[in-house]
Parts: C-alpha cells; sequence; structure tokens
C-alpha cells in the first residue's frame, strides 16, 4: 500500500483528506508544518508528498526545494494544493509534479495521485 | 515627553479613538461576539500594514478552513490575495496546541515572527488558548512570552477573543490595550459600537463610539463630542460685517444679516417658509462663500424644482461648483457618521455658507438621545471655529397651539440666534409670519412681520396688524 506524507497545518483539512486518501486504499501519513513533513519525509520515505503553501515554520515550496535537494528524496513526487497561492506554485514546475487549487476536489486529486503514482519512475 | 512610535490601524476613523493609532511592539486583545467584526477588524489593519512595507504573521486556532476565511475577505476592498504566502502569512497552530501544548506554540511563534520578519502578529483564538490551558497562570506565562517575543523585535500583537476578559483577568492586565467591538439592538435597529476599554500610554478616547461594516472594512465614528471636546472656538472680537440671509428684509429684522461663524436657528411648522429661506441663503453662494445644503428631506432633485419654483437659481452655483447638496435619507442614520459627513463636507470645500434641513434628521439618528446637547455643542462648536454661518431649520410639531416649543431648551441655548415662523390664523386667513427672538450680540427689530410670497421669492413684509397670541399661531384683535 503506497505511504502519502501530507503536510496541512489546517487540521480540518489534514483529517478530511487522510479519511480521502485511506479510503482510495493509501496509507497516510500527516504532519502540521512544512518542518515537521521534512522530518517525516526522510524517516518514512514514502511515494508521494501533498502538501499545502501557507505554513507554520516551511511554506509547500521550501518543503518542496528541500526535497528536490536532496538527492534521497528528490525523486518523490510532490502535489501543492493551494488557495491562493496556485500561481506561485505553476511559477515552479521543476519542484511541483502537480498544482491543484482550493477547495479540494477529491476526484481531481485521487486522479492525480494515480497518475503520479503509475508513471514509469 | 515622549511620543510612543505608532502603526496606523488602516480602518478610518479609529487611529483618533486610540489616540494616534496602535502602540508599535504592543499587544492588544480585541474582543467581541461571534459578528461583532474582530476577524475582519484583524485583516483590516493586517492589509493596511502591508500598504506600509510591513510583513504580517496571521495564526490562527480555529475550526474555520483558511479557504473560507479567503472567500469571506474576499467580498472586502482591502483584501488582494496577491499578497497572500508573500507578505502576509497565515497560519494554523491547533495542531501544534493539541499535540505538544501552549509551550510548543509559544515557540513556534517566536520562530515564525523571526523567519517571516513580521512587524504586525494576529492570534485568532485566544478563547482556544484559553480551554487548552490548565491554570490560568498558563494563559497568563503564554500571552506574556508570546507578548515579550513580539516587542522584542518590535512586531504588534493582536490578540483576537470571542469572550468577554474581565478586568481582572491576567491577559487584561497583561496586555498594553484592550478594544472591545459590539453588536447591539437598540430598539429595532442594530448598531455596532467599539469601546477602548484600556490604552496603555495613550490618552484614548473613552466610551462608545459607533463604526459600520461595508464592502470597504470597517469605518469609525469617533463620537463627536468626546472628539471635538478639545476644541474651543476662538472668540472673533474683529467684528466683521454680518452675512446676507438673502431674504429680502430678513437682514433688516436681525440687525443687518447673519453674524459671521453662528448658527440661526429657523423654527416653524411645515409650510411656512423655512426650506425656501434656506433656500435663498444658499443662492449667494460664490467662490468665496461656498454653500452646502445638508439635508434630510428633499432629494437634491425636488430641492431643485422647489427652487426653480420659488425664482432662487441654484443651478449657476451648483454649476460652478458653489453649491453642493448633500442628502441624506431619513433610513437608519448613525448620528456619528452625520456628524462627520457633515464636517468632511465643510472642511474639503471651505464652505462658509451652511443650510442643515433641519436638525431632526440628527434627533432621529441619535440611538441615545440624552447625549444630542453634548453633541450638538461639539458639532456647532465646530461649525463656528471653521468659520461657517449657518442657517439650521427645526421643524414644529403642531401647526397651530399654544405651546411652542423649540428644540430642547438646553439645545436652543447652543444656538447663536433664534427666528421663529408660524402661520397664523386671523379673521378666517392665514398669515406666514417671522419674528426675531435673539440675534448673538446684536440689536434687532422685536417686530412679527409678515412673510410674502411673491415672483421674486419669500420676502419679509409689513409688521403684522395688531393682534395678540400671533405667537401661537391662534391670534385674537388687540384691544386698544
Amino acid at each position: 500500500m503506497p505511504l502519502i506524507v501530507i503536510a496541512e497545518d489546517e487540521f480540518l483539512i489534514a483529517d478530511v483528506l487522510a479519511i480521502m486518501l485511506e479510503d482510495a486504499g493509501y496509507e497516510v501519513a500527516a504532519a502540521s508544518h512544512g518542518k515537521a513533513a521534512l522530518a517525516l519525509v526522510r524517516e518514512k520515505r514514502p511515494s508521494l508528498v501533498i502538501t499545502d503553501f501557507m505554513m507554520p515554520l516551511m511554506t509547500g515550496l521550501e518543503l518542496a526545494q528541500a526535497m528536490r535537494r536532496d538527492g534521497e528524496l528528490t525523486h518523490i513526487p510532490i502535489i501543492l494544493v493551494s488557495g491562493a497561492q496556485g500561481s506561485i506554485g505553476r511559477a515552479h514546475p521543476d519542484v511541483f509534479d502537480a498544482v491543484l487549487d482550493k477547495p479540494y476536489n477529491e476526484k481531481k486529486l485521487i486522479a492525480a495521485v494515480k497518475a503520479l503514482l503509475t508513471e514509469p519512475g | 515627553m515622549n511620543e510612543l512610535p505608532r502603526l496606523s490601524t488602516g480602518i478610518s476613523g479609529l487611529d483618533p479613538i486610540l489616540g494616534g493609532g496602535l502602540v508599535e511592539g504592543a499587544s492588544y486583545i480585541i474582543q467581541g461576539h461571534p459578528g461583532a467584526g474582530k476577524t475582519i477588524f484583524a485583516n483590516q489593519v493586517a492589509f493596511g500594514n502591508l500598504s506600509r512595507r510591513g510583513k504580517v504573521l496571521y495564526v490562527t486556532l480555529l475550526a474555520e478552513t483558511h479557504d473560507r476565511l479567503f472567500q469571506s475577505l474576499g467580498t472586502l476592498e482591502f483584501f488582494d490575495k496577491a499578497h497572500l504566502g508573500i507578505s502576509i502569512t497565515y497560519v494554523s497552530v491547533f495542531q501544534t496546541l493539541r499535540d505538544e501544548g501552549l509551550s510548543a506554540v509559544v515557540s513556534l511563534i517566536r520562530q515564525e515572527i523571526t523567519r517571516q520578519e513580521a512587524t504586525l502578529l494576529v492570534f485568532d483564538g485566544l478563547l482556544s488558548a484559553r480551554d487548552r490551558a490548565d491554570t490560568q497562570l498558563d494563559v497568563k506565562t503564554f500571552v506574556a512570552e508570546v507578548q515579550s517575543q513580539a516587542a522584542f523585535v518590535g512586531c504588534t500583537v493582536l490578540f483576537l477573543t470571542s469572550t468577554r476578559i474581565a478586568e481582572d483577568s491576567p491577559e487584561h492586565t497583561m496586555v498594553d490595550g484592550v478594544i472591545e467591538l459590539h453588536n447591539e439592538l437598540v430598539g429595532v435597529r442594530s448598531v455596532r459600537r467599539l469601546q477602548v476599554r484600556k490604552s496603555r500610554g495613550s490618552a484614548a478616547l473613552g466610551g462608545y463610539h459607533q463604526f459600520e461594516i461595508t464592502s470597504a472594512g470597517i469605518t469609525a465614528y469617533p463620537r463627536m463630542e468626546a472628539m471635538l471636546a478639545p476644541m474651543v472656538a476662538a472668540d472673533d472680537h474683529s467684528a466683521p460685517p454680518p452675512l446676507s440671509s438673502g431674504t429680502e428684509g430678513l437682514d433688516r429684522l436681525m440687525g443687518g444679516g447673519l453674524p459671521r461663524s453662528s448658527v440661526t436657528l429657523m423654527f416653524g411648522p411645515s409650510g411656512c417658509g423655512k426650506t425656501a429661506m434656506g433656500l435663498n441663503f444658499l443662492s449667494k453662494a460664490n467662490k468665496e462663500e461656498p454653500a452646502l445644503h445638508f439635508g434630510f428631506y428633499e432629494t437634491p432633485a425636488r430641492l431643485q424644482a422647489k427652487a426653480r419654483a420659488l425664482g432662487v437659481d441654484l443651478e449657476k452655483p451648483l454649476g460652478s461648483g458653489a453649491l453642493e447638496v448633500i442628502w441624506n435619507p431619513m433610513t437608519e442614520n448613525l448620528l456619528d457618521k452625520l456628524g462627520h459627513r457633515l464636517l468632511d463636507a465643510i472642511r474639503r470645500r471651505g464652505v462658509k455658507r451652511l443650510v442643515i434641513d433641519g436638525l431632526g434628521g440628527f434627533e432621529r439618528a441619535a440611538v441615545h438621545p440624552p447625549r444630542l446637547v453634548e453633541f450638538f455643542a461639539a458639532l456647532m462648536n465646530e461649525i463656528r471655529r471653521l468659520g461657517v454661518t449657518t442657517i439650521a431649520t427645526w421643524e414644529l410639531r403642531d401647526l397651530f397651539g399654544p405651546t411652542v416649543a423649540a428644540p430642547g431648551s438646553e439645545i436652543s441655548s447652543l444656538l447663536d440666534n433664534l427666528v421663529m415662523l408660524r402661520h397664523v390664523e386671523i379673521n378666517s386667513q392665514y398669515k406666514r409670519t417671522i419674528s426675531v427672538l435673539k440675534v448673538r450680540d446684536s440689536a434687532y427689530e422685536p417686530i412679527i412681520r409678515e412673510v410674502a410670497f411673491g415672483p421674486q421669492g419669500i420676502a419679509v413684509s409689513t409688521p403684522l396688524e395688531a393682534v395678540t397670541g400671533a405667537a401661537t399661531g391662534v391670534a385674537t384683535p388687540s384691544r386698544d
């Protein structure tokens, strides 16, 4: 069962997102800010990361850039889901594999996750 | 004496209430029931701060998602989502609080303030922090630590909470200021008011101040008598010549005209010529003496039609910009909003001739009528101080009757000149009359005269025939 790490400071969103992904058959680990998420990624080596943009201590962009700089994490696909900073995310196609806008659309998200996880690595 | 460095709130009218704005690096509690306007308050201050190149950290402990917050803020003009994640950052620390406790939240906020180089920290949800704290001491420590860390780097803090924090509570003791927002029912209407309950290092204007929330965000209206209290009109002993009333015969009756920078009350029942005399006064407007009609009853179009019917030319001064007409419909008004609107309009154009038609419009807007005396005292003093000569009208309720009630004895005494207009019934005929009861520092004709409507408009005409009881409207022939 592929593991997905969620980086999201808003607990309501993190909880719903986790349930959504678990129902779709994924294992989920969540962190409430970018720094904790980076530690979690280093520890768990997930198949995919879904991150918010605005978070304490480390933004979603900083998290993604840190992963891309790290040879061991650089291959992990990252989805940015953001309310207002989608354009910032889209300006960095090198760090994000997909950029989705909030509010969450379950079908779109699951489709994006499936597509990234089935892509030949 | 040191002046504390200030952070403008960006909320119109609020800085004077706070004695000049928020104190930089100080911390404030913004409290009020849900719906009182705290979130709009904090976000407006935040976005106002961005325009002065500040940076904002907005920390929430709320159940509402930031996305929902942005949706509702999106209806307000000050909100600009281009700043999100760049100069203003919204973060939730709910999970940190739930999993690691208050001290972890403090540590996170400290790191974030430094990382973001924030000049303003908003902490929304002090109530949740209180629920989580095991003892009162914990909250006190939390507030103390957050504010001391923020103060260390000169960051101003707003703690938002929906509970009323008691004056002897540790939080209240710790912070530099407490601002309370209310939304109350007065009769059948609701009125928003704010109160600065604590203000360390600032002479804030105490008591309630009305505010409203529109698409522009919050606009506060400092209570007129509180804000204008220190401004006393300087007595002008040079006695410049009086200003012409524009109504034929009235200047003579008043001892030469309207004393400059004075307020004349024209009172009488409906239809006796108050508005017409006001229009005459305004028709004399020119570039040197700009005029303003501040009315409640007639729309600008109706006022112009009335002027045309009376043969008064308003088109010329309106066209040249020498005259402005501001109509305030008699719907739900706010007393101080009206007062500030009037003063702003006077200051904007340097108005010298003013007609307020009539004072009853202010009276109807007062949700706390006992303060009208102080309100009018402050307003009239300021109008005089600005060198404006004013005619204010007051409508008597009874067309005829033995009691002649001017607008409260205290209010009448605030006015410089009193002119009474009446309908008088004599021998089955109605006559309009005018008489002067008081003129500031000047002699006047103590004679009741008739008012005539002719092709040249309204004019003061011959003395009324000898009757008694004319002032009541019901006259009987005098016995010789």
